[in-house]
């Protein structure tokens, strides 16, 4: 199935100008795995960037600024970044991106009757926490706000959102204003890749029961 | 504003140069491509808020790396300033993150995170050969105008306010300028592929 829904222009623009905070530079990065279409526009983002380049007014190097640069011409580069075997196999956690099944994960942990998350540890400082959540089919989840801005991508599995259905791939962005409620499809579980900033506001009597216990 | 022969023969040279320099390590190649980029490149870590040594540094840095990496240029699936752009990029964010940590330097994983793992098809030089036509082509559709607001917002990032400061028209223009960029550049990528 196609892939209905995605990041939102500025978020593209804003990874590929590099100013995406680590951990929503990671949710974008899972889209954009599923996503041609936004890989796309994010590379045309990159040329926009290259753009800017060629446009800006110059700033003056330093008079021996070339001179400095061609001493070290023969220098032998760094050794290239090693490549560390993923820590998460493939098979385990769907299509993540490879930079990202490099990162530690935790442990799954419980948090709700049928719903299980796993933290994956940021090398880099991020005001965005970034984990995986599982839930099994049928699961609704508890009616939700956020304190900051939460992105998920869905990595296999679906759930439907007011009357839209969420497949592999699709995109959701949630805020303050948005108030969720997603609900998983039957057949099999459903694991999103989150990243999410601030805190979760649980709804109605059981949210608020269990918000003390719940803190994601 | 160049003309579109202008920019093209442009283009072409940087291209030109950067495998000038990875099939013969020509220096003269070299010290032409460091005469236009590295002031530019070193303006661009200005407004990114590096000082005006941290932004000299990372201009040298960037085009160290231009030297080192231009083997890999692939002329056929980005632009010789979108490629050089993307290197400073990430250079700048990696500076970022030493600094936050203290001065302990580690290997840079910057690169590697703007790496999409396409499933590598057999035809995917083609592939990259036509969505590096197609971007040029829809980027080429875009007025100065809209590409300027774009440029000043997502990578320059001023806010609305101060871009409408900057170039004298009202805060609304410049948020629907900017939406109609994006969806306009939407529009034709899609219509293109």
């Amino acid at each position: 199935m196609s892939i209905e829904h995605h990041p939102t222009d500025s978020m593209l623009a804003a990874f590929a100008a590099g100013t995406l905070d680590h951990g929503q530079h990671v949710a974008i990065a899972t889209h954009l795995v599923y996503c041609s279409q936004c890989r796309s526009f994010m590379r045309s983002m990159e040329h926009v960037g290259g753009s800017v380049l060629t446009s800006l007014p110059p700033a003056a190097m330093s008079s021996d600024a070339l001179a400095k640069i061609e001493a070290r011409l023969n220098e032998p580069a760094l050794p290239a970044a090693v490549y560390i075997t993923p820590t998460v196999p493939e098979t385990e956690v769907p299509r993540l991106p490879k930079f990202v099944r490099r990162y530690r994960f935790g442990n799954w942990k419980w948090i709700a009757p049928s719903v299980h998350l796993r933290p994956i540890i940021l090398p880099y400082a991020s005001d965005t926490r970034v984990f995986l959540l599982k839930s099994g089919p049928g699961t609704k989840m508890l009616e939700h706000t956020h304190t900051g801005i939460e992105m998920t991508c869905v990595l296999s599995g679906a759930f439907s959102q007011d009357g839209d259905h969420y497949g592999p791939g699709d995109f959701d962005l949630g805020d303050e204003t948005v108030e969720h409620q997603p609900v998983v499809e039957l057949g099999q579980d459903c694991v999103c890749l989150v990243a999410m900033q601030g805190e979760l506001r649980l709804h109605g009597l059981l949210g608020r029961i269990m918000q003390p216990f719940v803190r994601l | 504003m160049a003309s579109e022969t202008g920019a093209t023969t442009d283009r072409m040279q940087w291209g030109g140069l950067i495998r000038a320099i990875g099939t013969q390590q020509d220096r003269a190649a070299f010290a032409s491509l460091f005469e236009y980029f590295a002031p530019r490149i070193k303006a661009f870590m200005q407004r990114s808020g590096a000082s005006e040594a941290k932004a000299e540094e990372l201009a040298q840095e960037t085009m160290l790396a231009v030297w080192r990496k231009a083997g890999l240029f692939d002329p056929a699936s980005t632009g010789a300033a979108a490629w050089i752009f993307t290197i400073a990029r990430n250079l700048r964010i990696d500076a970022h993150r030493r600094e936050h940590r203290g001065g302990v330097v580690e290997t840079s994983d910057v690169e590697i995170e703007f790496q999409i793992d396409d499933s590598p098809q057999p035809d995917s030089r083609l592939a990259a050969m036509q969505s590096e036509e197609r971007v040029r082509s829809a980027l080429s559709k875009l007025s100065a105008d809209q590409i300027r607001v774009v440029e000043l917002s997502f990578f320059e990032e001023k806010a609305h306010a101060e871009i409408a400061k900057m170039l004298g028209i009202p805060l609304g223009t410049v948020k629907s300028r900017l939406r109609l960029a994006m969806s306009r550049l939407r529009t034709l990528l899609s219509e293109l592929s």
